[in-house]
């Protein structure tokens, strides 16, 4: 019984994942949305003003992210992540995990939350 | 037997499972993401279930239904855990699909992630690994036993993919709690803590493939009665070398002071060695464990005995007179193969409430229809039935037919993969 549960269970599971690899590489992605053309931009000092976990907002690689409805999903215990909050955050963005950048997954998650563009200097 | 706690063992898993999962409960989250984070946790506290099972305590195995009870619970968590945690990268998957197939496949695909994620992948293919070689029932006990390493390594890996996920330190008890009870099991059973020193005292050979041993405790004798099983390792003395390996072997006679003695049948490599083993060997040994034939309530009873199956109701009989009548019906292939059948038929004459009936039947199944008394005659009768796999299935199968309720037929697998 437990044989027959275990071998139904990987099949299962492998297939599963086959499929799911079949439907990156063949199904159609949905376009990514297109910025709008006169896009919000932010001084670091305004983005400062965001700096709880209640209210959220971090600079990486010059975007300007609301991050505060992301906070309760992300995986890392919090006094990882909310530091970063009202900060400009590329390099803890990038160096996650002693120096690994975060994933591509992580990437296109990050567009959700996107607000605007950092002020030039 | 154990009918009055048949629902420890769910309880004990329930509340693991339970604990574990509503500590991490998520709010506020997709439904998958959510799937993901409980299926995943849901595993963990299934794992740790399983592995309280797997820890081979005398009074833990009494207080929750034996060692048999336990193992076949063991079995049974675990393959959940391993489908929970098969759930949890897949619901991830899904999250991710609703998005874009490629968001979904970049979830699953080790080269898009780092090392959060490969100690994920590495500590399931070695779960998946471990459970396709504990399941396989052919392979040979050493290297089952040695695979099955995988099992633990997997939990440790585990460990490492939730340590870098920068997971709360208080999250991670449950799988905390998993890799205690490993390390628990290895010190106290694998490397024999738990065990009592013993010596072979005494070697008899009641047949060609049956050894009898008495073992003399030397520290403090066991409580041990006749029908009951230790786990013994069997190690070096004059001229012999044991093999070191943890088996079952049932108890055969206890002697008041506290010397006991084990029939143990040439089955595999370290039973044919240790037809060989002589007095002054070392021995440790774990339990005792089990409860057939203790607490037997009043009333006729009818033993089955097949081949080396005879040791346990051979303890009994040794022990002192017997309080009801039974019937022993014990069966042997041939005249080597019958093992304490002279000791037995002696012991018949001074015990007057045994009806013993020993029947040679060759190396093929006997008719169980024709030797087995007819329903009438099984009416009130607790049934006893020690021996092979194929006899147990047939014997019970029958009696079921009798009209002999499942709670008055008692046997043991001495099955411990």
């Amino acid at each position: 019984m437990m044989r027959k549960l275990f071998l139904l269970g990987t099949g299962a599971f492998w297939i599963a994942v086959l499929l799911v690899w079949a439907g990156a590489r063949w199904l159609p992605s949905v376009p990514e949305q297109a910025l709008p053309p006169t896009e919000k931009r932010f001084t670091l000092e305004e983005i400062a003003r965001h700096a709880s976990p209640e209210d959220c907002w971090m600079a990486i690689e010059r975007t300007v992210y609301d991050l505060t409805p992301y906070l309760p999903e992300h995986p890392s215990r919090s006094g990882i992540v909310d530091p970063w909050c009202g900060k400009e955050a590329t390099e803890a963005y990038r160096s996650k995990m002693k120096g690994r950048p975060h994933s591509p997954e992580a990437d296109h998650l990050l567009t959700q939350y996107r607000v605007g563009a950092l002020e030039e200097p | 037997m154990h009918a009055h706690r048949p629902l420890a063992i769910p309880l004990i898993s329930t509340t693991l499972v339970g604990l574990t999962v509503l500590w991490v409960f998520p709010e506020n989250l997709g439904f998958w993401r959510s799937v993901a984070i409980v299926s995943g946790w849901a595993g963990c506290g299934l794992l740790a279930a399983s592995l309280l099972l797997m820890i081979r305590e005398a009074r833990l195995a009494a207080w929750l239904g034996g060692l048999e009870s336990m193992y076949r619970w063991h079995h049974r968590l675990g393959v959940s855990a391993y489908l929970a945690l098969l759930v949890h990268p897949l619901a991830l998957a899904t999250a991710g699909w609703s998005e874009a197939p490629a968001l979904a496949w970049a979830m699953l695909a080790p080269w898009q992630q780092g090392w959060p994620v490969w100690l994920g992948w590495a500590a399931l293919l070695c779960l998946m690994t471990g459970l396709a070689l504990a399941l396989s029932p052919a392979m040979p006990y050493a290297r089952w036993r040695g695979l099955h390493n995988l099992l633990a390594l997997a939990i440790v890996l585990a460990l490492g993919h939730l340590l870098l996920l920068g997971l709360d330190y208080l999250l991670l008890w449950s799988p905390l709690l998993a890799l205690a009870l490993i390390l628990w099991r290895f010190l106290r059973a694998d490397l024999g803590l738990a065990a009592t020193p013993h010596v072979v005292a005494r070697v008899d050979h009641p047949s060609a493939e049956v050894v009898e041993v008495r073992l003399q405790p030397l520290a403090h004798p066991l409580a041990a009665r006749p029908g009951q099983f230790v786990l013994a390792a069997f190690l070096d003395g004059p001229g012999f070398r044991g093999c070191g390996e943890y088996h079952p072997y049932t108890i055969s006679a206890v002697a008041p002071d506290g010397e006991i003695a084990l029939g143990i049948k040439a089955l595999g490599d370290c039973t044919r060695h240790l037809q060989t083993v002589v007095p002054g060997v070392a021995v440790r040994i774990e339990g005792p464990f089990g409860d057939f034939l203790n607490e037997r309530p009043a009333g006729p009873e009818l033993w089955l005995a097949g081949g080396i199956g005879i040791t346990p109701f051979l303890g009994v009989l040794r022990s002192g007179p017997l309080p009801h009548p039974v019937r022993l019906i014990y069966l042997h292939r041939n005249e080597h193969d019958a093992t304490f059948r002279d000791e037995i038929a002696t012991l018949a004459k001074i015990q007057p409430r045994l009806a013993l009936d020993i029947i040679a039947c060759g190396d093929r199944l006997p008719d169980l229809a024709a030797l087995l008394p007819a329903a009438p005659d099984l009416a009130g009768h607790e049934c006893y039935l020690c021996g092979p796999p194929g006899l147990l299935a047939a014997a019970v199968r029958l009696l079921r037919q009798r009209s002999v309720s499942p709670a008055r037929i008692h046997f043991e697998h001495f099955d411990f993969r």
